[in-house]
């Protein structure tokens, strides 16, 4: 978002908080890794994306077969304070210098910062 | 965005990993193993698995070096295999031709009368070849990994429970450690330092040891799989539970692979505080002078087999001496490697010309009394030939769990969840079971039987291993057991009987019940039957929907003889279910609206295969309408000659009589009770017209397809990208099980132990087993039953029509180029067949990409 959100008029009555949004792509069979790295970094939750198809480097990726969950892409998407969305590129950094896979991050602003709130670490 | 100018984000290149980044890791490092199945729940799967990126030779050798296995079979064992005639000589000879570049390198004299050739097949069926090394034991680091990973995820087999279980196996096990014997003696006091200073979170724990071992950064992943395949069957179940089991299994021992790893890291810390990491022993350090060593051996075995004398190798030419040194440096897995290749093309150039044979002639069209829908797997195929030959039976191959993703909800065996599907989907129904038309009391009777039984083995099992019960319960019950355990010894079948009289079988009695499905889903799964198959509605009057099962007694890897496609269950329950979803009246007017409607007079019927006796249930008789008893009689004479025909012809094949097999399967001294899936060698996608005249010798599994039905490859994609890969991890986890069966398999029966409820292990401790026993794999005589070879894929269907859909999925161009699956494609119109060519012969060829294909012979 470029314009800030006090100035438009449109937001005026509403109290946005600023966080960090994280989208990751991966082949489904590499869906795991992701989850532990997600859990590790503590962020609140995410929305998983299944059967994602699209055009990349090697061509046209199929969606899901129907037979077999670990074909075709699945996105990932999170928001979170900056540290924990920081967390989680470097890991995916170390990730993907071994998996296919994109990631993008972006500012984005929401109304319940609450919901986003970092939670305690998992164990993978 | 700029995303280095955050402050948060600066730290990217910081040496020490995060949490973040060491659970990246420690999943990277976590697929050098394959998840390992419980046993209740066996599934094959490929041991090299995480290797599946590389090319096939590049990911056996890679393997090898990690796990300490061979690269292929020993050459000693393979001779065997050329002796008894199961390869052809012709064949080997080839493949030594191709090794050698071909016939004019192969045949270019080398002295006199002596051509590469000559000496390259003396090396592989005449020199002696070097004794099987003896296994090593196992370390006493792993024992101790190994000894706290058994008592932490045992499933309530032990009388006492691990303490502190729910703090998770790497602090569980630092809790305890302070007090083990074996810690002391290998960490000594820096390990109790260590045991008081270590981070108590695995990850961090990781973090802090790979910086204090100095570890690269870019070797971090490499190091965390090697400690990860250590002890590939612990490392496993761990991949197991992580990502297959369900919660119930997880619950109060969260254990995940940085837990393992940490503990290794510990263990590592400690031993690199002790011992100068100068002073370290490195691994190979004198290879290469072994080898030297060994090609000089090699070179005098082969003048003495020539009766040449030294002085001749002087007079060599250089490219004599260049052919010479290729010959005699050449490794037995390098043999070894040859042998595959020929057994390969022989079974490829074999099958094909038998397939391409039936492609000339026009298919027969015929109506036939009744169809019959068997699982692919490769035992289906023998039987089918038998019952084809009956009558006028049309059989069909469908991936076992019949297109159903469910789970039988936990009132079956043991009260536990049962997943009756491949490992590849998730269940989407779980479905109770309900009495059986017409089993009401039947059922309840068995199901009280079967209570009664279960608690009472549950009292039995806590009195014997009570420490103040054992003796008195020795003392009440041991005559009793002593009598009960000569009659399973010297009279199985009738101790069977017996049994079965007590503790009548309930699942006979009981019926899936079908609810929980919209008639839309009903509809698509009563639909996919006859899309995947090629089935025409034009349907007989009766059509049968047979799973399959084993029978064993007191055999860990009786999983491994049930439905494979059923996630090792099984598969009569999910025939059952579709056939009542095919008799619903409601269905059947939903596939009229469709256009597709079945005939009036056509019933089906649910039944299984026992694999082992090669008797056949039919389920849910009462549900048959009386209009179609005479048929069902009929059919059902027919199933009984034609189990009695491959029941023989099996028993020939395991050297025993028919009835034997039929003891053998109630025998709870049995290590063998039939072959399973060894030899499976090729899946066939096609008609059944295409092999209905080849004898192939319960080798292939064979998918039903019509591909005129199917214009735009959608069902071929779904036959690639999911029978055929659970096929191939079939016949991965058989090919490298016989190739290494102390790395890969789980070796002698007689001599293994069940542990915790989840697996095996060799004497009374160490790493859990992964793979097939060595009674599944081997004869006695120590000639392997399994000829280790990739799978062989056979698709007719148009040519461009399956580029198309290779293309377009990422696992059958991994699975095809990088060699761990061969296909042939034949033409439907011509009849010509064309080869798949790997990455690494287009790349050598490099004059037409990866998506066409070379000339088969």
């Amino acid at each position: 978002m470029t314009t800030p959100a006090a100035s438009n008029a449109d937001f005026a009555s509403l109290t946005l908080h600023r966080l960090k949004k994280i989208e990751i792509i991966v082949h489904a069979a590499d869906q795991r890794p992701v989850e532990d790295l997600l859990h590790v970094a503590g962020i609140g939750g995410w929305t998983m994306i299944r059967d994602v198809a699209g055009v990349g480097h090697s061509g046209f990726h199929q969606a899901r077969s129907i037979f077999n969950d670990q074909t075709g892409l699945v996105m990932f998407l999170g928001v979170g304070e900056a540290p924990a969305i920081a967390r989680i590129a470097r890991g995916l950094a170390r990730l993907f210098e071994t998996l296919p896979g994109v990631t993008f991050l972006s500012d984005v602003e929401v109304m319940r910062s609450d919901y986003f709130a970092r939670s305690e670490p998992d164990r993978v | 965005m700029t995303v280095l100018n955050h402050a948060d984000f600066a730290a990217i290149d910081t040496p020490l990993p995060s949490r973040a980044e060491v659970a990246a890791m420690v999943s990277l490092a976590a697929r050098t193993v394959a998840p390992l199945w419980p046993l209740e729940s066996a599934i094959a799967v490929n041991p090299l698995s995480g290797f599946e990126d590389l090319g096939f030779d590049e990911a056996v050798a890679r393997a090898a070096r990690r796990f300490g296995a061979r690269d292929h079979m020993a050459l000693g064992t393979w001779r065997r295999l050329l002796q008894a005639g199961r390869i052809d000589a012709g064949a080997l000879r080839d493949a030594a031709i191709a090794v050698l570049g071909g016939i004019d390198a192969a045949f270019s004299p080398i002295g006199p009368d002596l051509s590469p050739l000559d000496l390259l097949m003396a090396r592989l069926i005449d020199l002696p070849a070097s004794p099987a090394p003896a296994a090593a034991p196992l370390p006493a680091d792993a024992a101790f990994v190994a000894k706290w990973c058994a008592a932490f995820f045992d499933q309530g087999m032990a009388a006492s429970p691990m303490p502190h279980r729910d703090l998770g196996l790497y602090r569980a096990v630092l809790a305890l450690a302070a007090h083990d014997r074996d810690y002391r003696a290998l960490t000594g006091s820096i390990g109790r330092r260590l045991l008081l200073s270590v981070p108590r979170d695995p990850h961090d724990a990781i973090a802090e040891g790979l910086i204090m071992l100095g570890v690269p950064a870019a070797d971090q992943v490499d190091y965390l799989a090697t400690l990860v395949a250590r002890l590939p069957g612990w490392a496993g179940h761990i991949r197991w539970r992580s990502d297959h089991a369900e919660p119930s299994d997880r619950a109060g021992a969260p254990a995940g692979m940085a837990d393992l790893i940490a503990l290794w890291v510990l263990l590592e810390r400690a031993r690199a505080g002790r011992v100068p990491m100068a002073d370290m022993p490195i691994p190979d350090a004198d290879a290469d002078a072994d080898a030297d060593a060994d090609a000089d051996a090699v070179g005098t075995a082969l003048l003495g087999h020539f009766h040449l004398a030294p002085a001749m190798l002087a007079a060599l030419q250089p490219e004599q001496r260049a052919r010479w040194h290729q010959i005699v440096t050449m490794s037995e897995n390098a043999l070894g490697r040859i042998y595959m290749t020929a057994a390969e093309t022989g079974l490829r150039n074999d099958l094909v010309r038998r397939l391409r044979g039936a492609v000339r002639h026009d298919p027969p069209v015929s109506r036939a009394d009744a169809q019959l829908v068997f699982c692919i797997d490769v035992r289906s195929e023998p039987f089918r030939r038998a019952i084809e030959a009956q009558g006028a039976y049309e059989t069909l191959g469908y991936a076992g769990f019949f297109g159903l993703p469910i789970a039988r909800a936990g009132d079956g065996a043991g009260g536990r969840r049962e997943r009756l599907l491949p490992v590849l989907l998730a269940p989407q129904h779980d479905l109770m079971t309900v009495p059986a038309q017409g089993q009401t009391a039947a059922a309840e009777h068995a199901c009280a039987a079967a209570a009664r039984r279960s608690a009472t083995t549950r009292v039995f099992d806590q009195a014997k291993q009570g420490l103040a019960t054992a003796f008195a319960t020795a003392e009440a019950t041991g005559p009793l057991a002593g009598a009960v355990m000569a009659m399973r010894t010297f009279a199985p079948r009738l101790a069977r009987r017996l049994g079965a009289t007590l503790t009548p079988p309930a699942d006979p009695l009981l019926a899936p019940c079908i609810t929980g499905f919209t008639l839309a889903e009903k509809l698509g799964y009563a639909r996919l039957l006859f899309r995947l198959t090629g089935l025409s509605p034009a349907t007989a009057r009766l059509v049968v929907l047979a799973g399959h099962s084993g029978a064993a007694v007191n055999n860990p890897y009786a999983a491994a003889l049930d439905c494979g496609a059923c996630g090792g269950h099984p598969g009569g329950f999910n025939a059952r279910v579709l056939a009542t979803l095919l008799n619903d009246p409601e269905v059947r007017t939903g596939l009229a609206a469709q256009d597709f409607a079945l005939p009036e007079t056509t019933v089906f019927i649910a039944a299984e295969h026992n694999t082992t006796t090669d008797a056949v249930t039919v389920f849910d008789r009462d549900a048959v309408p009386a209009s179609h008893q005479a048929d069902l009689a009929a059919l059902e004479r027919d199933l009984a000659r034609a189990g009695t025909i491959n029941r023989q012809l099996r028993a020939h094949q395991l050297g025993r009589s028919a009835d034997d097999l039929l003891t053998a399967a109630v025998n709870w001294a049995e290590v063998r009770p039939e072959w399973g899936l060894s030899g499976n060698a090729a899946f066939v996608v096609g008609p059944r017209w295409l092999s209905r005249d080849c004898d192939l010798g319960a080798r292939a599994f064979l998918h039903s397809y019509d591909w005129r039905d199917d214009a735009d490859g959608t069902v071929l994609a779904m036959i690639l990208t999911a029978p055929m890969v659970v096929a191939q991890w079939i016949n991965c986890q058989y090919l490298f099980s016989t190739i290494d069966n102390h790395a890969y398999g789980s070796g002698d029966k007689t001599t293994q132990n069940v542990i915790g409820r989840i697996g095996v292990v060799q004497g009374n401790g160490g790493d859990l087993r992964v793979g097939l026993p060595r009674q599944s794999l081997f004869a006695d005589d120590g000639t392997p039953w399994h000829v280790p070879q990739r799978l062989l894929t056979v698709v007719l269907a148009p040519f461009d029509r399956v580029e198309a859909v290779i293309g377009a999925n990422d696992i059958l161009m991994r699975l095809f180029g990088k060699g761990w699956v061969q296909l042939v494609v034949i033409d439907p119109h011509t009849g010509k067949a064309l080869r798949w060519a790997t990455d690494d012969e287009t790349s050598q060829t490099s004059e037409t990409p990866n998506t066409n294909s070379e000339n088969q012979p």
